[in-house]
């Protein structure tokens, strides 16, 4: 095991301009927040985010410039209404949108977990995003050899950095996520790089007292940053709930035109952790 | 407290009664009337049936919700975590019996729209997306999509884009399974050889012509059309118990 521990200054170099960056955690959820604003404080450019159900994370990158392709398959605020800078970067061609769904995007990144260079799934055989992915070679029909069912062969979603907040985890990269795991684990086998924020540091010892409760194995991952608050305002269970006024305040912010104003007071000033 | 009957309380109810007792059933993200309808529905006439949250918990203990549909807190007591890709297999296998999903725009085939109004490579209006809506329309036995506007606007001749397969659109072997679309206005169905729209009940206060009325294409109505049911003191307490904040109200505006 090679000590991985580094800082969020670092680690967020990880991620080059123009790459392919998934994160953790959904919607308002375990999002790793203090590493987006790192990104943006850092002033990345021209990154290719997917990912199934975004929210804040994709549109604060997207508000601060910091976007040029989005892949979803729903990106909103769930019931506070559309992702403000998606919509409007979207509609200006500022941005690139490229529909997904769901399901195939998760397939996306399980055929990478697997090694594979596409998986299969049901569903989609009508809809329109599926003429749009066949333009962009995410997804194609195909017919399954021994029954000849048709289906459709997603292509594997290998991002080139994952970035997720945990709750726990040791100096090696040893990781503990507790409570719902969305897709992090398939994502994390998915990665060429994995970088993982944690709440909390713990020794290796109390790792190895309870190896079930180890979600991540240190090999998967490139970095750990110790990071408190890495998810606020989104909710990192057992540590915090979601501050929903938070996300107000920043709905408002870019509803008003300040959203300037929200980037310099919440980003960069705020202190680094 | 109020005693008159609230939209939300009558398409939560009805939204309810589309879910069978030993049905698994699966609500997404931005959900608050599905997660109620599903709460209803188990502490009512589905005891049995077997409820997996956005939020992944398995038959979660319920005490209230938030305004997010995947908020960790309604995963409370639950026996289990189930992943949403373990709930996309189950619903490749078929066993997942129904979804609750959403449209800014439907047409009389049941072509949902939650991608883009205008052109999608230069969008008019953004949208959200379709989540997994593309995914299990096909394949789930019984989809209930709902609309809190029941206008012209979302009930159209054509959807600018097919996100959500309607019947006119899926393959032949998609076409058996159920499609349901409870408005503010009424109940829809397509229980029809043509396998268009017609109305199956009309909420209280509202008729038919006026629902056809406020609808952009020629609207069907079954020949046993009725009133919409209304539920019970226990169901609107049950409602407002779960859902202190009036957190099913904003999708109402």
């Amino acid at each position: 095991m090679k000590k991985v521990l580094t800082s969020l200054e670092e680690a967020a170099k990880f991620i080059q301009d123009g790459d392919l960056v998934t994160f953790g955690g959904a919607t308002f959820h375990r999002a790793p927040m203090e590493f987006v604003r790192e990104l943006v404080r850092q002033g990345r450019k021209d990154l290719n985010l997917v990912d199934r159900e975004p929210a804040m994370d994709f549109d604060l990158l997207i508000g601060a410039g910091c976007v040029a392709k989005v892949r979803t398959g729903m990106l909103a605020f769930e019931i506070f209404g559309m992702a403000p800078n998606f919509r409007k970067k979207s509609e200006s061609g500022e941005i690139t949108t490229k529909e997904g769904a769901c399901q195939p995007i998760i397939a996306g990144f399980r055929a990478a977990a697997m090694g594979l260079p596409s998986l299969p799934v049901k569903g989609m055989l009508g809809s329109d995003l599926l003429e749009i992915s066949e333009v962009i070679g995410s997804q194609k029909l195909m017919k399954d050899p021994f029954t000849g069912e048709t289906m459709i062969a997603v292509r594997a979603i290998q991002p080139d950095v994952v970035v997720i907040h945990a709750q726990k985890g040791d100096e090696y990269g040893n990781v503990r996520i507790e409570g719902p795991f969305y897709e992090d684990v398939i994502k994390a086998k998915a990665a060429k790089r994995l970088v993982v924020t944690v709440e909390e540091l713990i020794p290796n010892s109390q790792i190895r007292k309870k190896p079930e409760a180890t979600t991540l194995p240190h090999f998967l991952v490139d970095a750990v940053v110790e990071t408190p608050g890495g998810a606020y305002p989104c909710s990192c269970f057992n540590y915090y709930d979601v501050d929903y006024d938070h996300i107000k305040k920043y709905l408002k912010a870019a509803a008003e035109g300040r959203f300037e104003d929200y980037l310099d007071e919440q980003v960069y000033k705020r202190k680094r952790t | 407290m109020k005693e008159e009957i609230e939209i939300s309380d009558l398409m939560i109810y009805a939204m309810a009664s589309q879910i069978q007792n030993f049905d698994t059933v699966l609500h997404g993200v931005s959900s608050p009337l599905p997660i109620l309808a599903m709460s209803v529905a188990r502490k009512t006439h589905a005891p049995d049936m077997a409820y997996i949250s956005g939020a992944e918990g398995v038959d979660p203990d319920l005490d209230r919700i938030y305004p997010s549909s995947f908020d960790v807190r309604l995963n409370r007591n639950a026996v289990a975590y189930f992943g949403l890709h373990e709930a996309f297999d189950l619903a490749q296998r078929g066993e997942l019996n129904v979804m609750f999903l959403g449209a800014a725009q439907i047409d009389r085939h049941g072509n949902t729209n939650l991608s883009v109004i205008g052109d999608i490579d230069r969008p008019k209006v953004q949208l959200p997306g379709g989540a997994a809506s593309a995914f299990l329309m096909p394949i789930t036995p019984k989809v209930v999509i709902w609309v809190t506007r029941h206008s012209s606007r979302v009930f159209v001749e054509e959807v600018d884009f097919v996100t959500g397969q309607g019947y006119n659109t899926r393959p032949e072997e998609c076409k058996k399974n159920e499609l349901v679309v409870i408005s503010n206005l009424g109940v829809m169905n397509f229980k029809n050889p043509g396998r268009v729209m017609q109305i199956q009940s009309y909420h209280p206060g509202h008729d038919v012509d006026e629902i056809k009325e406020k609808t952009g294409f020629d609207l069907l109505v079954a020949p046993d059309v009725s009133v919409t049911p209304v539920p019970g003191p226990e169901v609107i307490q049950l409602i407002r118990t779960i859902d202190p904040d009036d957190v099913r109200r904003t999708e109402f505006g």
